[in-house]
């Protein structure tokens, strides 16, 4: 039993990590803060179901073209409405109220497109569970957690190893200086909203076959992520999948050995404990004045 | 005498045209709820804005205080058999507690990780009541709680309930137009517009950031105890964080910092809640265009489009009067 409960953290610590992870990469490439992830991660689901079910596209294929769809929807929301929004002087809690009603009206965009009933995946793989080293694991599971893992490690290498990764650090940590140097600061600000978009609706995609398709899926998601991504210091990429991680495995553990109702709360309740006790995070971001 | 209703022509109109419309309302049952329901938005709004119009502390979790006020002078009621009257102030009052708890960390943290800190703290106020079934009742909610009773007079009937929330609201606003215009409201504007240059004045910010999460909390919560009494039932679905977005909504709507810029947001967005009742489904999407709209086009609210035409207004005038003057 236990091995099923750690990849079952493992993957849903995953989940959590890349939806942080694409807070944390906003935050740290514009300064604003986005609400909107976890709707993101619901629209990316119901995006691959259309492509997968209704026109039978093998799922690889409709899981890339989501996260095509996804990062031209985040970067159309930052070019558009977060640039027009701080040209007028707007403080930054407008933004996260813009980003707000954007989840609203993703969510509302979807209950009409698709229904507000839970949508089921037509199965991936042919078995139910597959036998590993004696323990039954359902294949799902690995396969979210192989495709988490997998942008995990692309975007490391994307922003560590590429041009336009590094010159979208490069922005991130100094506009005015990278600009000089004739990096195209609002196309690096634009793809990052876009990146943290593209990874929310990938791994909504991924995760579509475990627990369903629904309109309110993201919404305790993107709380966690964010959980998350403030418990790993925020705006730390590695620490927010180390959040995640710590969330998800809190989460799967105090629900299988201690309550299943109270999860959530306890959640909470840990994240209002590192937000007073230690809310620089694990990897020590800024985030008092 | 004379003179000082003279310079407050408009204001006066204003207040006669409501009070006739609400006269008007008040004939038929249903439109005297929806007065009361405008009447109880407007305190939890005026809540809100004492903190984030006047401190700048946003809150997303507002429906917490809200929540807390109406269970917890739901609970003292129905199990202490405290005359509700009593115990709409003493739920205020826990909210008041839970306000000043939340404001310790608050106080410390950058508006963002604020945000988060009340959204999570909304989150938990209504899981704790969703799922704690041996004290709440859970999802099924509270029925059957009790009216609000003063001096042996027992306000059952929506008109009643009007007049004693009205009275309530009066209280509201003059107490709030006195803690702005006293050294604390100069203090929570300070603190607003520049938390250090505050501090360098010897103002002390955390303290006046803490009270001002108190007022706030306060406020919410007499609303909530208000609403309980009210509508007789409560159950975990009032208080998602989908009434925080609404109460951050109807504030940003009306105008932050502002005496009236809570009643024109709330009463607005009341009666639009109320027309569109038939299109429920469509509700959070109205919200959202709302709220894009207000972000983009009405970043003062109503009532910061209504300065700028006074202004101008005034402009033209004083224009018209320099030019009879030359000649």
């Amino acid at each position: 039993m236990i091995v099923q409960l750690i990849i079952g953290a493992l993957m849903i610590g995953c989940v959590y990590g890349l939806v942080g992870l694409g807070y944390g990469l906003i935050y740290k490439a514009s300064g604003l803060m986005s609400l909107a992830q976890g709707d993101m991660l619901m629209f990316g689901a119901f995006i691959s179901l259309t492509f997968y079910k209704y026109m039978g596209l093998p799922f690889f294929v409709s899981l890339f073209l989501t996260m095509v769809i996804m990062f031209c929807l985040g970067m159309f929301i930052q070019r558009v409405l977060v640039t027009k929004l701080l040209e007028k002087g707007a403080q930054t809690v407008y933004v996260i109220l813009c980003t707000i009603s954007i989840s609203m009206i993703l969510q509302n965009t979807a209950m009409f497109t698709w229904g507000s009933n839970v949508m089921q995946f037509p199965s991936l793989f042919k078995t139910d569970a597959i036998n590993i080293l004696g323990y039954k694991i359902v294949p799902e599971n690995l396969m979210a957690l192989g495709v988490a893992v997998v942008c995990m490690t692309s975007l490391h290498f994307f922003m560590t190893k590429s041009k336009f990764g590094t010159s979208m650090r490069a922005a991130a940590q100094d506009e005015l200086a990278a600009s000089a140097l004739g990096i195209n600061v609002p196309a690096a600000k634009g793809a990052s909203w876009g990146i943290a978009s593209m990874l929310a609706g990938g791994i909504g995609a991924v995760i579509g076959p475990i627990f369903g398709v629904y309109v309110s899926m993201g919404a305790m998601i993107g709380q966690k992520g964010f959980a998350g991504a403030v418990v790993g210091g925020y705006g730390n990429m590695y620490g927010a999948i180390i959040g995640g991680l710590f969330f998800g495995f809190v989460e799967t553990f105090i629900s299988a050995y201690v309550t299943s109702s109270y999860k959530d709360f306890i959640s909470f309740a840990v994240l209002i404990a590192v937000m007073i006790f230690m809310p620089t995070g694990l990897f020590k971001e800024q985030v008092m004045e | 005498m004379l003179e000082k209703i003279k310079e407050r022509k408009g204001i006066i109109l204003v207040l006669l045209a409501v009070a006739i419309i609400c006269a008007f309302m008040l004939r038929e049952r249903y439109l005297a709820l929806v007065l009361c329901f405008i009447c109880i938005n407007i305190i939890a709004v005026t809540g809100l804005d004492v903190l984030f119009g006047y401190t700048g502390q946003v809150s997303f979790g507002h429906a917490a205080f809200y929540a807390i006020g109406a269970y917890g002078s739901t609970l003292l009621t129905m199990n202490y058999g405290i005359p509700p009257a009593i115990t709409v102030i003493l739920g205020s009052l826990l909210s008041m507690i839970f306000g000043i708890i939340i404001a310790f960390p608050a106080a410390k943290l950058v508006k963002h990780f604020l945000s988060l800190l009340t959204i999570a703290f909304g989150q938990m106020v209504f899981m704790f009541v969703s799922v704690t079934d041996s004290l709440t009742n859970g999802y099924s909610g509270i029925i059957n709680i009790p009216p609000i009773s003063l001096f042996n007079y027992t306000f059952k009937s929506n008109q009643s309930k009007f007049f004693l929330l009205l009275v309530v609201v009066i209280l509201v606003l003059i107490g709030k137009n006195r803690l702005i215009k006293s050294r604390i409201g100069r203090a929570f504007i300070a603190i607003r517009e520049n938390p250090h240059a505050a501090n360098g004045m010897g103002i002390n910010v955390r303290y006046y950031k803490i009270m001002a999460f108190a007022i706030s909390a306060f406020l919410t919560g007499l609303a909530g105890g208000l609403y309980a009494h009210l509508v007789h039932f409560i159950s975990p679905d009032t208080f998602m964080v989908t009434q925080s977005q609404l109460f951050m909504t109807m504030l940003l709507f009306g105008g932050i910092g502002s005496l009236s810029g809570p009643v024109i947001g709330s009463s607005i967005l009341v009666i639009i809640t109320e027309t569109m009742q038939s299109f429920v489904r469509y509700q959070m999407l109205i919200y959202a265009v709302f709220i894009l709209v207000v972000l983009f086009y009405l970043p003062n609210g109503v009532v910061g489009i209504m300065d700028t035409i006074g202004a101008k207004v005034k402009n033209k005038l004083g224009k018209r009067a320099e030019e009879n003057a030359k000649v």
